[in-house]
């Protein structure tokens, strides 16, 4: 047991297959934990049965493995459905999102070839926050994929992770001014303008979503790493 | 749906269990887990068109993450407690403590913050410290303290509450109250005779590496299966009850607490790893998440049948109901006070 699981643990620490469930920042950890478990197992393997030692009944289960048998269940669930990464199904069931802070948000980035570069958590916390209004009359360019909206519309949606796909948090952007329809899950590159509305005054959770009035958007290929993990949209 | 093939998959393997097991049938074991993990990558994504609802995959998605967030924070722990196992002598815990009551219950509440594990490891751990003449209270005290105040449980909460540093004084200073409340009304009013049979066998090999790898093994089975129960049960509860239910209860402050504390026994995750399911609660206040924080590792299912199993169910009723009422009570104090 010892010994699959820590063959998983190695080859999740190595590959890309991980970002779908933690932030890239494990990865080191869960190759040298996999590295680890090997070890133990190949030492448990070569040391053999202890004839006559006491079994660790205190843990609750006579057994050699107890609940440890359990362990086979994610590293069954991992290879044989290979989950993917978070969609628009859980985006879709998530009503309400953690407040912001309010006031002083750095100032934009420079615009590459014509719009501004940013992440959707950064253009709903600025957009819904920002005493400022960094954002009015900035062309902008987030990247995100399609959710289903009202009227046949869609938004512009994005999980932002802070540990694990857990505590995956939905930000989503309304998209106006898309003639065509898009399917759901649809990676999508959006380009457009901020349609100002007055921020909220205090941190709070806000249901609110803030409109982006699309110029161009391109439908693109997911990214590796289909997470955002930024603290609060900054 | 995802659970069915996995139980007919494990049945045939879980009859040798039962046994200690020959090194033939250890190895039998091993191939038999390496041959159906060979299958396994063969047929990689062969079930994924038939778990197609997004709810499940969702799910799955939950569950596998959880466990992979937690792995390295479980195998970091039983490393260290193998390490403790081998290297600190059983009996010089018990020769440093004091003799009073008073004095002796929060200091081995303290001495808890030096045994890096989780709950699992704790209770034969206070077997033992009994066993080997620290009081009861104290042996008690450092139980309760030991898997909440650790080092590696406070850096794993605060890598799952990014940028709120007052989240893990708050799960500190509450997790320590408790322990010392606990084990002083113990010492007042707990009964030497509720503890009935104190057989405490720990995992104890011939050299020191032995013990070691063989203390961070069990451990790690141990836990890890217990982690695997929780990751379930936590997916369960995103994935598929209702957002607004939860809610509704999230939004009554006491009752939020009373559930999260009772969700924290219920689920019995590992307390290397329940910082993270806390920080996946967003829906409710803070404070009762820490509830959770201090509930998960002072009482839970596995816990209280390991204290049947170790200290007799006249003692883990008691104890098990005593530390659950002090724990809400600690976790709501200090969250009012520092959150």
């Amino acid at each position: 047991m010892l010994l699959v699981v820590g063959a998983t643990a190695l080859w999740l620490g190595l590959s890309d297959a991980s970002l779908a469930y933690v932030r890239a920042a494990l990865r080191p950890p869960l190759a040298a934990s996999g590295a680890v478990l090997l070890a133990l197992a190949a030492a448990t393997l070569r040391a053999g049965p202890q004839p006559g030692r006491a079994t660790p009944s205190a843990h609750g289960h006579g057994g050699r493995l107890g609940a440890g048998w359990l362990l086979i269940l994610p590293v069954l669930v991992l290879l044989l459905v290979a989950p993917p990464a978070l969609g628009s199904y859980a985006a879709s069931r998530q009503a309400s999102r953690s407040g912001g802070p309010v006031g002083a948000f750095p100032p934009l980035a420079d615009p590459v070839d014509g719009a501004v570069p940013m992440t959707v958590s950064e253009f709903v916390g600025r957009a819904l926050y920002d005493q400022r209004r960094s954002l009015e009359g900035a062309r902008v360019r987030v990247l995100g994929f399609a959710t289903p909206g009202e009227d046949g519309g869609y938004r512009l949606a994005r999980f932002n992770v802070f540990c694990c796909a857990a505590d995956a948090e939905a930000y989503e952007i309304v998209i106006r001014g898309d003639p065509s329809r898009r399917q759901a899950d649809q990676w999508l590159l959006v380009e457009g303008r901020w349609l100002p509305e007055p921020p909220v005054a205090r941190v709070a959770p806000s249901s609110r979503r803030p409109v982006l009035v699309a110029e161009a958007v391109t439908p693109v290929r997911p990214p590796t790493d289909r997470y955002e993990h930024s603290i609060f949209g900054i | 749906m995802v659970v069915f093939p996995v139980s007919q998959v494990e049945s045939p393997v879980r009859p040798e269990t039962g046994e200690p097991g020959g090194r033939l049938g250890r190895l039998l074991d091993a191939r038999l887990l390496l041959l159906l993990v060979v299958v396994a990558l063969g047929s990689r994504n062969l079930l994924a068109d038939a778990v197609d609802s997004p709810a499940l995959q969702t799910w799955s998605t939950i569950f596998v993450s959880i466990f992979i967030q937690a792995l390295p924070f479980l195998v970091l722990g039983v490393l260290v407690s193998g390490a403790l196992a081998a290297l600190v002598p059983p009996g010089w815990l018990a020769r440093a403590l004091p003799r009073r009551d008073v004095v002796a219950v929060p200091a081995a509440g303290l001495a808890g913050a030096v045994l890096p594990g989780c709950e699992c490891a704790s209770v034969p751990v206070a077997a033992r410290l009994r066993e080997r003449g620290v009081r009861p209270a104290a042996a008690l005290a450092f139980m309760l303290a030991a898997p909440a105040i650790n080092p590696v449980v406070l850096v794993a909460t605060a890598v799952a509450f990014p940028g709120r540093p007052e989240m893990v004084a708050a799960r500190f200073l509450a997790s320590l109250l408790t322990s010392v409340v606990v084990g002083l009304v113990w010492s007042r009013f707990g009964r030497d005779e509720w503890i009935d049979r104190a057989r405490s066998r720990l995992v104890e090999g011939d050299t020191r590496w032995q013990s070691f790898g063989q203390t961070a093994c069990v451990d790690f089975l141990q836990a890890g299966g217990w982690l695997v129960v929780g990751a379930m049960a936590a997916a369960t509860l995103q994935a598929f009850v209702p957002r607004s239910l939860l809610d509704a209860v999230a939004s009554h402050h006491l009752l939020a607490a009373l559930c999260l504390g009772l969700l924290a026994v219920a689920l019995a995750i590992c307390s290397e790893a329940d910082a993270f399911v806390a920080a996946s609660l967003r829906q409710f206040p803070l404070d009762t998440r820490l509830v959770f924080l201090v509930v998960g590792p002072t009482v839970d299912i596995k816990l209280i049948a390991m204290q049947v199993g170790v200290f007799g169910r006249r003692f883990a009723v008691r104890f098990a109901s005593l530390t659950f009422v002090v724990a809400v009570v600690c976790a709501l104090l200090v969250g009012r006070w520092l959150l």
